[in-house]
C-alpha cells in the first residue's frame, strides 16, 4: 500500500516557504524565458544528438508535471502547466512519439517519454496501439545493462498502462538503493543512479511511502554526508537532485543553509548552472541553456518537493 | 624551501618514522617498544614528535601484557615529561593541543603508572563544542583526537562523543569522498570505539579500504589501533 503526496491544500506554514517558493517561481521564469531552446529540430527522430533535443524536451515535461501537480502555490501550478502544454505541443501532441519508436522499436526512451506526458493525462491513441505492441514483444523483455534504467522502464510501463515487463521488485534489489552499499563508495556517476532509483520507485516523489523503512533509514542517515561533500564541490544539479530525494524521507529535515548555497549558485537571472560558477559573461545563449536548463529545473523540482514534504515537526510519534 | 618550511618538513619525517615504528608495535611485530627507541632521545625534534602524537606515543604499552622493553618505562616518561614541558597548552581550553597535552598525561598515568609521579596536571579542555559544532567541524576536530581513542583513556570524552556517533559516521563518509585519508582513518578509529556504529556504514571494510588507499604512518596507527584495541577493520 502507498500514499501519495498530498494534494495542493492552499499554502501552508513551512520555515523555507519564502526561499523555497522564490526559487521554484525564479525558475520557472527561467525556463518559459528560454523555452523557445527546447524546440525540436527538424531532424529530432533521425540525426540530432537526442541529449540535447530529446532529453531536455523529456525533463520538461516530467519536471513541470510534477510542479503542475504538487506545488501549494495555484500561480505556480498554472505557470508549470503552461510550461508542460509547450513540451506537449513540441512533441507534436504524441505524433513524434510514434515516429521515434518506429523509428527505433527497441529503445526505450521513446517509451520513457510518452510515459511521461501519459501521467499528466497527455495521450495519444496510436502511440499506445504501437507501445503495446512492441513492449509486448519478448525481446523487449531482455534484462538491460542498468537497473536504475529498468526501474525507469517499468515506471513508464506503469504510467501508460502497459504490463511490467519485468519484477519491479527485482529490478530494484540490484540498484544502489536495493543494495544500500558502503555510503563512502558512492561517486557521482552512482549518486545520479541513486537519486534516480528513488525518483523511478516514488513516480519522482509523489508517492515517497514506497521507500521501504529500510532504504529511507539509509538516506536518512546518509543523505547529508552526500549533500555536503557535492555542495562542497559546487556540483549544484547533483546537490539539487538528492535535495528532492531528501524530500521523499518521513521526517523530512528542511536544511536551510543547502538551499541558501543553491539559491547564492544561481546567475543574475535565476538559472542555476550544473557545477562551479556560472558560465562568464559573452557565453552564447545555446550553451548557457545547456549548462544551466537541467538543473535549474531540478531546482524547481526539488523546491517543490521540499514544500510538500513531511516535515520532522509535523511527523508522527 | 624557507626556514620554517624545512623545519616542518624535517618534523613531519620525524613523526612519520615513529608512527610506523608505534603501527609496527601495535600489530605485535619488531622488538619490544620502547618510545625511546623509536625516537632518538638526542634528537631536538624528538619531544616536538611526542606532543604532537599525544597519547600514541605510549599506545603500544596498552597492548594485552605489553610491558614494553625491559626498563624503558622510565627513560619513556622522561621523554615525555621533557614534551610537556616544552610544548604546555595554549591559551585556547578547547584547542585540540589542549586536548592532546591532556590525553598525553592521561596515558602516562594509565600506561607507566609506576612513573608518573611529577606530571604536570592535566589540564581540562572546553567540550562544548563537542555538541554544537555542525558535523563536517565536528569531524574534522574529533578525528584530530583520534590519538585519545585508547582502552581505558578519555571515557568521559568517549560517552559524549556516543551521543554524535551519526554526525561522526557522516564526517567518514565525507573524508572517505574526498580522500582526506588522515581524516577518515582518525573518525574510523573513534567509530570502532562507539559503540553505536550504524552497521551500513560498513566500518570494516572501510578501515581496510582506508588502509589499501593511504600510505600515511599516522592512518596506519589509527587503523591498527581500531583493529588491535577495538576488533574493527579486520
Amino acid at each position: 500500500m502507498t500514499t501519495a503526496r498530498a494534494a495542493p491544500a492552499g499554502p501552508r506554514a513551512h520555515p523555507g516557504a519564502d526561499l523555497l517558493d522564490t526559487l521554484v517561481a525564479e525558475g520557472l521564469d527561467w525556463v518559459e524565458r528560454h523555452r523557445a531552446h527546447f524546440r525540436l529540430p527538424p531532424d529530432v527522430a533521425t540525426t540530432a544528438d537526442p541529449n540535447l533535443t530529446l532529453k531536455p524536451l523529456g525533463e520538461l515535461a516530467e519536471l513541470s508535471a510534477l510542479i503542475a501537480e504538487l506545488h501549494p502555490r495555484p500561480e505556480l501550478r498554472a505557470r508549470a502547466r503552461r510550461l508542460l502544454a509547450h513540451a506537449w505541443q513540441e512533441a507534436r501532441q504524441g505524433e513524434l512519439f510514434a515516429e521515434l519508436v518506429r523509428g527505433e522499436p527497441q529503445a526505450t526512451y521513446p517509451v520513457e517519454l510518452y510515459g511521461s506526458f501519459a501521467r499528466a493525462g497527455l495521450r495519444d491513441a496510436a502511440v499506445e496501439e504501437l507501445v503495446r505492441t512492441t513492449t509486448g514483444l519478448r525481446g523487449w523483455q531482455l534484462a538491460r545493462e542498468d537497473h536504475t534504467r529498468t526501474l525507469a522502464v517499468l515506471n513508464a510501463e506503469a504510467r501508460i498502462g502497459l504490463p511490467h515487463h519485468t519484477d519491479f521488485g527485482a529490478a530494484l534489489a540490484h540498484t544502489w538503493l536495493g543494495r544500500r552499499p558502503e555510503p563512502w563508495f558512492l561517486e557521482c556517476r552512482t549518486a545520479y543512479g541513486l537519486t534516480h532509483d528513488v525518483f523511478h520507485l516514488t513516480d519522482w516523489g509523489r508517492a515517497p511511502s514506497r521507500l521501504s523503512p529500510a532504504a529511507a533509514e539509509y538516506l536518512r542517515l546518509w543523505l547529508p554526508a552526500w549533500l555536503g561533500s557535492w555542495l562542497e564541490e559546487r556540483l549544484w544539479d547533483l546537490a539539487g537532485e538528492l535535495l528532492a530525494v531528501a524530500a521523499c524521507l518521513p521526517g523530512a529535515v528542511f536544511d536551510a543553509a543547502a538551499w541558501q548555497r543553491l539559491a547564492a549558485a544561481r546567475t543574475a537571472d535565476g538559472a542555476l548552472p550544473e557545477r562551479d560558477d556560472p558560465p562568464p559573461p559573452g557565453t552564447g545563449a545555446a550553451e548557457c541553456f545547456t549548462a544551466c536548463y537541467h538543473s535549474t529545473l531540478v531546482l524547481a523540482f526539488a523546491g517543490t518537493l521540499a514544500r510538500t514534504a513531511t516535515l520532522d515537526s509535523e511527523a508522527p510519534g | 624551501m624557507t626556514e620554517q618550511a624545512q623545519g616542518a618538513a624535517a618534523l613531519n619525517a620525524v613523526i612519520a618514522d615513529a608512527a610506523s615504528g608505534i603501527a609496527l608495535a601495535l600489530r605485535g611485530e619488531g622488538d619490544p617498544y620502547a618510545l625511546t627507541r623509536t625516537l632518538p632521545q638526542e634528537d631536538a625534534l624528538s619531544p616536538a614528535a611526542v606532543r604532537v602524537l599525544g597519547a600514541d606515543a605510549l599506545a603500544p604499552y596498552a597492548l594485552d601484557g605489553g610491558r614494553g622493553a625491559d626498563g624503558a618505562g622510565s627513560a619513556d616518561a622522561a621523554m615525555v615529561r621533557q614534551a610537556l614541558t616544552a610544548f604546555p597548552p595554549g591559551d585556547d581550553p578547547a584547542a585540540v593541543s589542549t586536548w592532546s597535552y591532556r590525553g598525553l598525561v592521561e596515558a602516562t598515568r594509565a600506561l607507566l603508572p609506576a612513573h608518573a609521579a611529577q606530571l604536570p596536571p592535566a589540564p581540562d579542555p572546553a567540550d562544548d563544542w563537542l555538541d554544537t559544532e555542525p558535523w563536517p567541524r565536528l569531524s574534522h576536530r574529533v578525528s584530530q583526537l583520534a590519538s585519545l581513542a585508547l582502552p581505558g583513556l578519555a571515557g568521559a570524552l568517549t560517552d559524549r562523543l556516543s551521543g554524535r556517533t551519526e554526525d561522526l559516521a557522516r564526517g567518514f563518509v565525507r573524508a572517505v569522498r574526498r580522500r582526506d585519508w588522515q581524516q577518515a582513518a582518525g573518525l574510523g578509529r573513534w567509530l570502532a570505539r562507539l559503540p553505536q556504529t550504524p552497521p551500513s556504514l560498513g566500518l570494516d571494510s572501510g578501515l581496510r579500504f582506508v588502509q589499501q588507499m593511504s600510505g600515511d604512518p599516522r592512518a596506519a596507527v589509527h587503523l591498527t589501533a581500531a583493529r588491535t584495541f577495538f576488533g574493527r577493520g579486520r
